[in-house]
């Protein structure tokens, strides 16, 4: 049921070029067809994964690892984020397992339109952020 | 536990060791099957209610009756004891009695009935919240679960090769290289345009006589002396 939901974005969405006329490029990321991987042409570096269910659409994009973040910045950086979180355009941090990430929560109801721009927006929101928390990374540029 | 400290007890063990999943298909399987029954049940108390409130007004109906008839037979009293009708009126009275007595039992009735249907409400009520939380636990859950799901699958995808998740920074920056390149060939093009629009509008001029071949802005500066002086 909702897997054919998220099929069926997939192919809108597919079809669809965000407001810069970068053009998306999509596909079902696992066998079973409960998650889509989205590239934003030019940033396939950071892969918008998304889920559709009953509750909402979920979009989540993988900013950095642990393993990137400066030991004793750790809790500055937490801090950081969860500061920044508010202002942030319609995504926020978060955090799964030792990956951070930055995702967006639409309603299930969402036009094409709302989706494109949720993606839109998590896109830019990502590579601001991650130029944001840079100096807290272990090789701090 | 609320579901919030539960996910977060999960979160914070499970998931760091790959491959854990947080919740297991079976469980949403079960949460499923529990939020089913609730919402079963609840329609259940739904259907009873109606026919409990289409009871209670039945007895409404009687008791409203029964106060009709208590006053009509005092109007009776009244007119039997105004006609000096002494028996009769004592009848009447005592029928009166017998109505008021009724109409107390089925007051009683009522008014049971009335703390049947509002606790029933209530019972309702509380039932439709426990369902819209279970709903979002349902959801919390299974999104927990797909994402515990992408990651895993995002993880076995990039690890082996340095790629993306290995140095978010590297890769900012080299997005920002391509915006760059693309931005200087962008003026680059736009430039080169210009050029050649203002080349074309040279050679346009000087076939049209206007501007000179070796004009030059000394030249032109003569040539608009020479104008002025022969006005």
């Amino acid at each position: 049921m909702s897997n054919e939901k998220l099929t069926s974005l997939i192919k809108e969405l597919g079809e669809s070029q965000l407001s810069d006329d970068a053009s998306l490029s999509i596909e079902m990321f696992d066998g079973e067809e409960s998650v889509a991987c989205i590239k934003v042409e030019d940033r396939e570096e950071f892969p918008i994964y998304m889920t559709v269910d009953e509750g909402q659409i979920l979009c989540i994009s993988y900013l950095f690892g642990e393993e990137q973040v400066n030991p004793d910045k750790r809790a500055a950086l937490a801090e950081a984020m969860l500061m920044m979180n508010v202002s942030i355009p319609l995504s926020a941090f978060s955090k799964i397992g030792d990956q951070y990430i930055m995702f967006g929560a639409l309603s299930p109801k969402s036009s094409i339109d709302e989706i494109l721009h949720e993606i839109e927006l998590l896109s830019d929101n990502v590579l601001e952020a991650i130029e944001a928390v840079t100096d807290y990374f272990k090789e701090a540029a | 536990m609320s579901i919030f400290n539960k996910l977060l007890t999960a979160v914070r063990g499970g998931v760091t060791e790959a491959g854990e999943a947080v919740v297991d298909s079976q469980a949403i399987r079960i949460l499923d099957q529990e939020l089913r029954d609730s919402k079963k049940s609840l329609s259940d108390a739904k259907t009873g209610l109606t026919s409990i409130m289409a009871e209670k007004m039945g007895i409404d109906r009687k008791v409203k009756e029964l106060s009709e008839k208590v006053k009509e037979h005092e109007g009776y009293a009244i007119q039997a004891m105004d006609k000096g009708d002494e028996s009769l009126a004592l009848d009447v009275a005592n029928k009166i009695a017998e109505l008021e007595h009724e109409l107390t039992i089925q007051q009683g009735i009522l008014k049971g009935y009335e703390t049947k249907v509002a606790n029933l409400k209530k019972i309702i009520r509380q039932t439709e919240r426990n369902i819209q939380a279970m709903d979002r636990e349902v959801s919390v859950v299974k999104t927990t679960a797909k994402v515990q799901k992408a990651n895993d699958l995002a993880a076995s995808k990039f690890s082996g090769s340095n790629s993306s998740l290995s140095s978010a920074t590297d890769s900012l920056e080299r997005i920002k290289a391509r915006q760059q390149q693309r931005e200087d060939q962008a003026a680059a093009a736009m430039e080169l345009e210009a050029d050649e629009n203002g080349d074309d509008l040279q050679a346009r001029l000087k076939t049209a006589g206007i501007v000179d071949s070796e004009s030059s802005g000394s030249s032109i500066l003569e040539r608009l002396k020479k104008q002025k002086e022969n006005k």
